[in-house]
This record gives C-alpha cells, structure tokens and sequence, in this order.
C-alpha cells in the first residue's frame, strides 16, 4: 500500500487528476487546497499544482519585537477543552496549547504538533509523525504518550459534552462509546497510527477544529483544570485568567517555543460584555488594539473610527430549520411552501445588512470543497400559498423562535415578514441567548447557527444524519445517510462530486432548513496591528503577529 | 431596648432563612438547573449526558439534604468516581474537601461559583467592595448638590430659582438611569469624547475621571432630583415657621437668616431619605454596572442569575437581605435616639 506524507512531494493520483480539474475550472479551488493539503501536499505544492504561487504573508515590512496586544473579546469560564463550545475560549489558551494540525486561512492544513502525516490510498490509514524537539512549559517533552492520551479522550463519548467524539467518527466504538481496540497504536515514541475501519476523509480537518488543542498527559491527574495547572507547548504562558473581565499572557520565558519566539511581549483579552457599543467606546478610547469579530451592523461604525478591516468569506451560517417530529412540520407539503415564501437575497439583506452571500436551502457552501451548484430556486408566494392549501395548514399560526442577538432576531424577522407576505400566519418568539439553548434542538421551528467546517460533508454529518445528538431537524432518511457515508468515504472528486448533487438535492428537497445566506466575517484592528487579521472558524494566533506603533 | 434589637436580629435571621430557602426553590428548577449543566459541560450537550452530570456533581440529591449543605448543618459530600471508587472533591478549583464535611454558611464557606471557578467570597466581596466605591462617590457629588439645588429652590418659594431647579430635578428624577445614561454615553463618549463609555478598565487598571466619570454622573444625577425636591419641600415649610419672621423683623439680612435659622432646621428631612438611598444604591447599581460594565455587586449578580451559578446567586441574596434589614435596623433604634416621643416595643 502507498502513504502519502504531509508537507510532501508526492500525492495521491487523484489528487492530481483533481489539480487538472481545478485548472480547468471544473472543480473549485478551494475544495482541491483543502483535500491536497489532506493527502499530504504542503501549501505551497498544492497552490503549485493549480499553477500558481502560493500567497505569502504580508512580510512587506520587517516585524519588531515587543509590546502588548490587546484584544475585545469574551472572556468565558473556561473548562476542559474537548467540551468547548465557543471559540473564544479555546483563543485563550490556544496561546500556550497547540492544535496536532491547524487549519489556516487560506484554507489548507499545515502541521502544529505534527511534523507530517501519511494517510493511504483509500483514507482507512494515518500515519501521524510527532514533531520533535517540542517541550511542555513544565519541562516535560512532548511525545506520543501525550498523543495517546489527547486521541484516546477525544473519542470518549461518555464524557459530558466532549463534542470531539462526534469528531472522531468511526474510531469511536458504539458499544462501549470508548476508542475502538487497536484503533489508535502507538509505533514509537514519535510515531502513532489511527486505522478507521472504512475511508473517513474529515479526520485531519476533525483535529483541527477549536476543541483539538493538545493537553499534557497528566491533565486529568491535574484535575483537568488549564488555569491552576497551564501546561503548554506553545508561543506564550498563561499569566491570569478572570472569568468575565480579563486573560493576560506573557512570550514564554521557561523552555524556547519550538517555533522560535513570539515577537510580542504579551497578550491581553479584554471582556466587554454582550453590548458591542462598550468595545466601540474601548476602540475610540484606544483601551483595545483588535477584536475578535465585528458584527455586521458595527462594520461601518468600526470603519469610520479610522481602524483597518479584515474581511473573510466563510460557510458560517444560520438556519430556520424545521424539527420533523412537530406538527404540522412533518408534512413536507408545509416545510416547502415555507421555503418557497422566501427570497434567501432579500432576508441576507434585511437580516445581515448584505454582508455575505446568498446560501440555497442545502447547507453545502461554495467554498465548500465539495459544492456542486444546483439549478437555482426563485421566490413564489402564489405558489407557497397553493401549497400550504393542499396541505391544509393555510391557518397554521407558526412560531419562529430566535435568540435575541441582533443578527438573529433581524433575520427570523425578515423570514417571517416574508412567510407573511405569502398569506400565512407566523409569530415570532424571541428568547434571551442563555436560556435558548436548553432545547435547542426540540424547538418545532427555530433558527441556529453554525460555524463553518472545512468539508461541506463535516455538517452534514454532525447535523443531519439520522440519529445524530446535534441532528435539530430529527431528519432521517436512509437514502441520504447513505449517500452521505459514501460521500464521507469517497476521496475520488468526480464520484463524489456526483454523491453530493444527490445529497444537496435531497436535502434542499426535503425543506427541514431554510437557510438564506453565508456569512462574512469581520474584524477590526489598529494600523499599527500588523499580520492579523480575521480566520474562517475565528481562531486568533499571535505568533507571528507584530506591532508597529512608529510606522 | 436590648431586647427589641435581639427580637430584630431573630427576625433578620429568620427572613434571610425564608428569602434563601425561595431562592434556593427557584434556582433548583428543572430548567435552570438544566442551564447550569450546559454552561459546565458543552452548549449542544444530549439529554442523557447533561443528567449524568447532574447526578454525578450531587445535583439530583434531595432538595432539603442540599440545602441543609449549603447552610452547613449537614455534611457535604465529595463525589465518588465510578470508575475508582474514590473519593473526588466536586468542584476542584476552590479546594472543596474529599472527606464529608460540614461546610456551610454557618461555618463560614459560602460555596463555589461555578462560572467564574472561584470559591464565592473570593469573588463577593471584591465586588461589593468595588460597588462601595462606586456607592461612595455618588453620594460625594450627589448629596452635596441636591441639598444645595433643595436650599436654593425652597428658600423663595415660586420664584424664579424654585421653578427653573424644579423643573430640572422633576426631569433628572423622571428619567431612568438606562435613559439617560445612553444620552450621557452619546454626548460625552461618542460626540465630545471627553469621557470612556465603559467602566470595563476601572476594575481591572484603578479608576480614572475619564473612565469613572459617567456611571457617577449616571446615578448621581437620578438620586439629585429625588433628593433636591425633599429638600426644597422641608425649606419651604421651615421659611413659612413663625420664628423665620420673627428673625426677619429682628432686622436679619435674608442670607444669614438661611444659613443660621433655616438650613438646620430644614436638614432633618432630607437626613432620613438619604439614610434611605443606602440599600436603593445597592440595588439601583444593577442597570447602571451592567451597562457600564463595572464589576460590582449588581453586576455580579446578573452574571450569577444568567448562568444560574447557585452558590454565588444565594450568596448575593444572603448579602442584600442583610444590608436592607440592618439599615432599617440602625434607621429604627437611630429615630428612637432623635425622638424621645418614639418609643420601640
């Protein structure tokens, strides 16, 4: 059998029959950087096989050392990683945690705590190299145990809320909902294979996402507690951690990073609350020098104070899905007249002031590697009305329910403005973010958002797969499971192109989610903030992050 | 009189019993408990594993055994792990024993908070301390000002003076503090720039005029009018007393016939409703931290109420039951002292 090795020369053939595709404009580029860069191409042989060069850091300017950088963010109780749910609070100690592989923002994966890895023909093997030479802060140096042990509680699924399991699909074993025996073995001390029992393309992104920071193999003996016992590998230590105001870390001082040294001093989080007019009166008091997101209502606001915007495209996303085991949801007649009563450009405007672009009902973007464009919908009111008459639900009074954050309620209203103009009846709900989430997934219809993945099929996967603990719409059909484990499994992209029409058209059929816009993302810095700026899945890294207050 | 202020302190004791025992109900709801197992584990956590937590961190014990714990007249129980058998503290970070120990408020220990991971007096009494600074200098600029506004207004009753400072002190009290604090944050952080529109910096760095200066402003010019007009209203009946005339005709000038015959008489009133604006401010500083971001005790409070942190949310309610019971306390034995015509039973 042959390996593929990360950071290699050498790639699978269809990944190369992939890159005359990508060429030729058949296969979007995005998909073919994310998926080489799997099969182990590095960044800039993948962005080579297209023909082109790979972008480089705005290294214009020679960066200097020294300084604090300190950043508007949420400073959330924090707990242990792999239950994370905000990715505000793995950007705190991603400062002194490394990822095994980290996803960057031009969309390719390059390796953290891993030198490389090799990955087989057919996805069912890894190979995972372990970088060597890397040191915990306490003086430990990092191994394969430690590994073992981050691998082996990523897949306990028994463990309350450690959403890495849904992460490490097959791995996990149904039965004892533990790693499966022999699945995850340690070759060496450098050296540790993962065997799935059939292809699964999405571990390497899987690892990747925010909850995948490594801990050290005596976390749990520490009491599985990060701020009493901030052990870590990377760039910066941890100096104080206060719930609600305030995280400060400094440049690592005992044991060098393996990567170097970071050129700021230190780091500062800086809690501003909920309102985003307290980080506006923080920017114009000069108190912050960059914020972890702006929202799409602030951009303007945050221009206008003279600050340099980051924008990026992503596959975030929120959507008004239908739960199926809800009356009068369970008639698709119903789930498609809604649909139909709403013009996805319209609610992007009204819900998101424009910022964006328009999504098509199926939750597959198209900087989704695996996109495939279907014909596109258009809106009729005359038509949702007929329908809703067949189904007998004309007098239905439905109940869209929301959060209460702007962008939220903005866009469950304009959907309910739109259902209105159709002729039906809808009210909406609003519920305070802290109390929304008790049921998030029993509401009958409600909106919910959703980070972007890497790969389309990673949330299709996690949400609307039969069975699944995230699947809101209690969708299952065993065609599109089907369908969607062949896609999951496929790494040939002209056959998996042809699955995922499939999959985007039952989906979108099906009407469970009406889903209007894909998110851009926004954040703001000072100009003097320089190699920063904002990442698909909000992940802050500050290594190679400068300031330059004389420029 | 010893005895009214033992029968009083047993009426304390016992209100804050009852007022904790409510709480304690309300937060132990289904819902919110269900609210607290998410925030501790993960957002999108399944039904099964949140009741796991629940059972594993105690939570589903009887409600009465709970809150015997908390009061410290039955022992606390460390978990026993599963897997082991061994004997775990519950909450790790605030070095809860791993033995059964009776640990309550009684003895001193006032739990964990399970948001901010700090045992809660660790995280109680620097907020009340920050709020007793902001308490401090509302009343610095605002009592001296009302009496002030109070004395000019009522010292000619309907002349011009009263019926400008009238006005102003009607509007200022009419005008919540979420109202004029963003009209505040508009003119003077936004346009002018004068002032920081967050108080987030004043815990954290040491307070600062320009980053103080609005939440003070905020409250101070609420508690202005309120106090003014008592005045204005204690001013005008003195100047009408028969001894303000006699002291006229004696051939006084107007301005020292204030100063010396009026002002302390006319103080009285106004003595008693700003005693009254000490538990009001506790309270009041609610709307006023949040939305400047100032971490007191009010603010404390709706971070500990939004996550349902039960140990911090009782340890709140025990602190305002006793610093609204005990002004009155001091206010009642204080008039019997003034008054000899008031006797308590």
């Amino acid at each position: 059998m042959t390996f593929y090795k990360s950071n290699g020369d050498r790639v699978p053939d269809h990944i190369r029959d992939m890159a005359e595709s990508a060429k030729s404009g058949e296969v979007d580029r995005r998909e073919f950087l994310a998926l080489a860069s799997v099969f182990g191409a590095t960044t800039a042989m993948a962005y080579g096989m297209l023909g082109l060069a790979a972008p480089t850091e705005a290294a214009a300017q020679e960066p200097k050392k020294g300084g604090v950088i300190r950043i508007w963010q949420f400073v959330k109780d924090q707990k242990d990683p792999r239950t994370y749910d905000w990715p505000e609070m793995a950007n705190v100690t991603r400062q002194f945690l490394e990822p095994l592989v980290k996803y960057t923002s031009k969309f390719t994966f390059d390796p953290a705590l891993l030198e490389s890895w090799e990955v087989n023909d057919d996805a069912t093997e890894y190979t995972l190299h372990l970088r060597q030479g890397v040191t915990w802060n306490n003086g430990d140096t990092f191994n394969a145990d430690d590994v073992m042990f981050n691998l082996t509680r990523w897949c306990d699924a028994n463990a309350e809320g450690n959403s890495m399991a849904t992460r490490m699909g097959a791995l996990v074993d149904p039965a004892t909902k533990k790693a499966k025996d022999g699945a995850i073995t340690k070759v060496d001390d450098y050296t540790i294979k993962v065997k799935f029992p059939g292809p699964d393309i999405t571990f390497i992104p899987g690892i990747s996402d925010y909850p995948g920071i490594v801990v050290h193999r005596d976390f749990e003996k520490n009491g599985s507690n990060l701020l009493t016992h901030p052990i870590g590998t990377g760039p910066f230590e941890l100096v104080s951690y206060d719930v609600g105001s305030k995280a400060v870390l400094k440049r690592r001082e005992n044991g060098k990073w393996w990567g170097g040294e970071a050129y700021l001093d230190g780091v500062e989080f800086i809690d501003y609350g909920a309102d985003p007019s307290a980080g506006v009166s923080a920017f114009e008091a000069g108190e912050v020098d960059t914020n972890y997101e702006t929202s799409a209502d602030f951009v303007d606001i945050l221009d206008g104070l003279g600050l340099v915007k980051s924008e990026v495209n992503t596959a975030a996303t929120i959507v008004a899905r239908m739960n199926i085991n809800n009356k009068p949801y369970d008639d698709q007649k119903v789930r498609n007249a809604l649909q139909m009563a709403v013009d996805n450009a319209t609610i992007l405007q009204l819900g998101n002031g424009g910022r964006g672009t328009v999504a098509e009902n199926h939750h597959v973007s198209p900087i989704h590697p695996e996109y495939y464009e279907l014909p596109k919908k258009v809106r009729d009111t005359a038509g949702a009305k007929k329908l809703m008459d067949e189904a007998g639900q004309s007098d239905f009074e439905f109940d869209l329910i929301t959060t209460d954050e702007d962008w939220h309620k903005n866009t469950g209203d304009a959907i309910a403005a739109q259902i209105r103009e159709a002729g039906l009846k809808v009210k909406r709900t609003v519920l305070p973010g802290a109390t929304f989430w008790n049921d998030w997934t029993k509401y009958p219809f409600s909106m919910t958002t959703w980070n972007m993945r890497p790969l389309g099929v990673q949330v299709l996967t996690l949400g609307y797969r039969s069975g699944e603990a995230w699947n809101e719409t209690a969708y299952a059909n065993p065609e599109f499971d089907k369908k969607l484990n062949e896609a999951t499994a496929e790494p040939d992209v002209e056959k998996r192109k042809l699955l995922m029409k499939d999959i985007e058209q039952i989906l979108q059929d099906s009407g469970v989610l009406i889903q209007s816009y894909w998110r851009s993302l926004y954040n703001h810095s000072a100009e003097y903030v320089k190699n920063h700026g904002m990442h698909p899945t909000y992940e802050i890294d500050l290594y190679r992050v400068w300031l330059d207050k004389e420029a | 009189m010893l005895a009214f202020i033992l029968r009083r302190l047993g009426t304390m004791a016992l209100t804050m019993l009852c007022l904790t025992l409510v709480v304690f109900f309300l937060i132990n709801l289904e819902p919110n408990l269900k609210k607290l197992a998410i925030s501790q584990t993960e957002m999108r956590t399944s039904a099964e594993q949140l009741e796991s937590w629940l059972q594993k961190n105690g939570y589903r014990q009887n409600f009465f055994v709970r809150y015997g714990q908390w009061l410290g007249v039955l022992p606390k129980q460390p978990i026993i792990d599963p897997a082991t058998g061994e004997a775990k503290p519950r909450f790790a970070f605030c070095n809860e024993p791993s033995v059964p120990t009776y640990s309550g408020v009684l003895q001193g220990d006032f739990g964990c908070s399970t948001t901010y991971k700090v045992p809660v007096s660790k995280k109680l009494f620097p907020a009340l301390r920050a709020t007793g600074i902001l308490m401090f200098w509302v009343m610095v600029t605002m009592v001296p000002i009302s009496l002030l506004i109070g004395v000019l207004a009522g010292m000619r009753e309907g002349s011009r003076t009263d019926r400008t400072l009238s006005v102003a002190s009607i509007t200022t009290t009419a005008t919540p503090e979420y109202v004029s604090g963003v009209i505040f944050t508009v003119i003077f952080a936004s346009w002018l720039g004068w002032l920081n529109g967050s108080a987030a910096s004043a815990t954290g760095q040491g307070i600062t005029f320009y980053n103080f200066t609005l939440p003070v402003m905020t409250m101070a010019i609420y508690g202005i009018g309120y106090i003014a007009r008592m005045t204005r209203a204690s001013m005008v009946e003195v100047m009408t007393q028969q001894y303000i005339r006699t002291a006229r005709l004696k051939g006084l000038s107007f301005g020292n016939v204030v100063m010396k015959h009026a002002l302390r008489n006319a103080l009285i009133a106004p003595f008693t409703v700003i005693m009254l604006q000490f538990p009001w401010l506790l309270t009041g500083v609610v709307i006023v931290e949040t939305m400047f971001r100032y971490q007191g005790f009010g603010y404390t409070l709706v971070e500990a109420a939004k996550n349902n942190d039960i140990d911090l949310l009782l340890g709140c309610s025990l602190v305002s039951v006793l610093i609204v019971l005990s002004t009155q306390l001091i206010s009642d034995v204080g008039y019997a002292y003034l008054n000899p015509r008031i006797r308590v039973q």
